[in-house]
């Protein structure tokens, strides 16, 4: 109990959290009289997940196509489609955001990337500053339910080495998502054209449809190529991730000749940073949730919450207020590796579904990107903006509102999350 | 000397970083080709790759250590004073650099003993030789984190600033 607490002051004075967890595993190992380097094998285990590929493959592409000139096609071929309709540039945006998104994993890129030349424009076509700066700031995260989102892998291959409940694969997971994803697109975007209905449309025009579908013609495949691979069962994920780093690659660096090959040992440094930091995080995990497991942590946990709580229901609003408290302090990867192994045997006790209870924690984390006092997106957006904080957050409440709402009918609906995988089987 | 010591593994690391990333991609597409187009493949190209994964995390770890982008909670240093900030920090990197140390150290232990017990980890390759990365890593990160408290204690402004 003392050492916990030690860990948790350690983690709280800006200790790596692999360094916590490590801690966490050798002391549980000491304790059991098992050799220290058991820590060692458990990580080991990380070359010996064939998915786990993805996330390097994954992470490089996401950063490739942010410095390409990807951004700016997407923002004017959906600006072709939607900018005739009330409210479209904020559909614009939503739309761009959240495929944006899901290729490169919420690491705050989309901010940097999209935002730069999503704010101007909004701002040109008369929507109000605090608007677009919240619709900006919460864009940020959308698209952590869509595939190939790293979040959904990391989720369900930690619900593969756990092996508690059903066993679920990651297509199922990718399927998962697309309703509880297109709720939350779709109740923002209800927002973007209601409190904007009186701005003035741009006028549709086939000619620039057709101007801009050309420009981008390199880049419309890809997602069709990597989705349609995927749901199609085509595509192994990790088969997925090398395809869509070879074609990403083809584009920006052949075709379009926007990044030069001299800057690609740059981006790879960048990005296997990111990708270095989540392995451990991960691999450490492996070890102590190994340990948890043995000491039957989440299982005594469990026997108390169900002593105290009898219902699902109660189960699941107390799930989503310690979810949301939970997302403004700990970033998506920590959360998932830390609270994953602890949740998922209770949640599995309360009859639900595996699927369902991973749409659930990361709909809560993507609230968690814009909330005080850490939510990554407010700081990215403060810093690329120049605005405070605070000022960041006032903007995000309407948009705070709605996502809670989505989230609620995601929790409580579990149908929507089920359905379409319920097709695929 | 100990300057020069850094640049040559900060050369090492960068170059083996790049090689592994070039590598993976390379393997990793010509796969699909000859699965899709000849309906073949090599055998060791999967085990390769997976072995490859945990070498591509080590080295952009060891990098992400350098450059202080581990991920961290960090609530409560945010909210701290200079000297505050200064304290936490010292006493995050000792822990660190301790951590690192244990895990190097029983990496090592780890893979000797897989040297002596002469296990393959596919075709001729020794098991051994994909697993000496995981003492190396921990080790290069132990003494970055050592590094990166001295320097706390020796230039508190400038790892103020470079935090």
């Amino acid at each position: 109990m003392i050492i916990t607490l030690l860990l948790v002051v350690l983690a709280l004075l800006g200790a790596p959290l692999f360094v916590v967890i490590a801690a966490l595993a050798m002391i549980g190992f000491h304790s059991q009289d098992i050799d220290l380097s058991a820590v060692s094998i458990e990580f080991y285990r990380l070359a010996e997940m064939p998915i786990l590929l993805a996330i390097p493959l994954f992470t490089f592409a996401g950063y490739v196509l942010s410095e390409s000139g990807a951004p700016h096609r997407l923002v004017r071929v959906t600006q072709a489609l939607f900018g005739w309709m009330p409210g479209g540039l904020a559909i614009v945006s939503l739309v761009a955001c959240a495929i944006f998104t899901s290729f490169t994993g919420a690491s705050g890129v989309t901010i940097v990337a999209l935002g730069a030349l999503l704010y101007p424009a909004l701002r040109q076509a008369g929507y109000h500053e605090r608007f677009s700066l919240g619709l900006i700031t919460t864009s940020g995260s959308l698209g952590l339910l869509f595939a190939p989102s790293l979040p959904l892998i990391l989720y369900g291959v930690m619900v593969q080495q756990l092996g508690v409940g059903r066993p679920i694969t990651i297509d199922e997971l990718f399927l998962a998502g697309v309703l509880p994803g297109l709720l939350m697109v779709v109740l923002l975007s209800s927002w973007g054209i209601w409190s904007h209905r009186k701005v003035t449309l741009q006028r549709f025009s086939w000619r620039e449809v057709r101007d801009a579908t050309w420009e981008a013609k390199w880049e419309m495949p890809l997602p069709v190529i990597v989705l349609g691979g995927i749901y199609s069962g085509y595509f192994a994920v990790s088969e997925a991730a090398a395809v869509t780093v070879l074609y990403v690659l083809l584009t920006s660096v052949l075709l379009y000749r926007e990044i030069p090959l001299r800057r690609l040992p740059k981006i790879m440094h960048e990005s296997m940073m990111m990708v270095g930091a989540i392995l451990l995080i991960l691999g450490m995990s492996l070890a102590s949730t190994n340990y948890l497991i043995d000491t039957e942590v989440p299982n005594k946990l469990f026997e108390v919450i169900r002593a105290n709580i009898s219902d699902k229901l109660t189960f699941l609003i107390l799930l989503n207020i310690f979810l949301l408290i939970l997302g403004t302090m700990l970033d998506i990867f920590s959360a998932l590796v830390i609270m994953i192994p602890l949740l998922l045997p209770i949640a599995v006790g309360y009859g639900i579904d595996p699927l369902h209870l991973g749409i659930i924690f990361l709909a809560n984390m993507e609230i968690g990107y814009f909330t005080p006092p850490v939510g990554m997106n407010l700081f990215i957006s403060s810093y690329r903006f120049n605005k405070p904080v605070m000022e960041l957050y006032l903007t995000t409440i309407p948009f705070f509102l709605l996502m809670l709402l989505s989230v609620l009918i995601i929790t409580y609906w579990p149908a929507l999350t089920l359905w379409l995988p319920s097709l695929h089987r | 000397m100990m300057h020069l010591l850094l640049r040559i593994t900060r050369f090492i690391e960068d170059s083996t970083m790049i090689l592994l990333v070039s590598i993976m991609i390379l393997v990793a597409g010509m796969q699909i080709i000859l699965r899709n187009l000849f309906d073949t493949g090599f055998g060791w190209s999967d085990p390769l790759l997976r072995i490859m994964v945990l070498w591509v995390g080590l080295v952009g770890a060891m990098a992400a250590t350098r450059e202080r982008r581990h991920i961290t909670v960090d609530i409560l240093s945010r909210f701290l004073p200079a000297r505050g900030k200064m304290v936490s920090g010292i006493i995050a990197d000792t822990a660190s650099a301790v951590v690192c140390g244990l895990l190097a150290w029983h990496s090592a232990h780890f893979v000797l003993e897989e040297y002596q017990g002469g296990a393959a980890a596919f075709d001729a390759v020794p098991a051994w030789a994909c697993e000496v990365i995981m003492p190396i890593g921990f080790a290069v990160m132990a003494l970055r984190f050592f590094l990166s408290m001295i320097d706390r204690i020796t230039h508190p402004r400038q790892a103020e600033q470079s935090a």
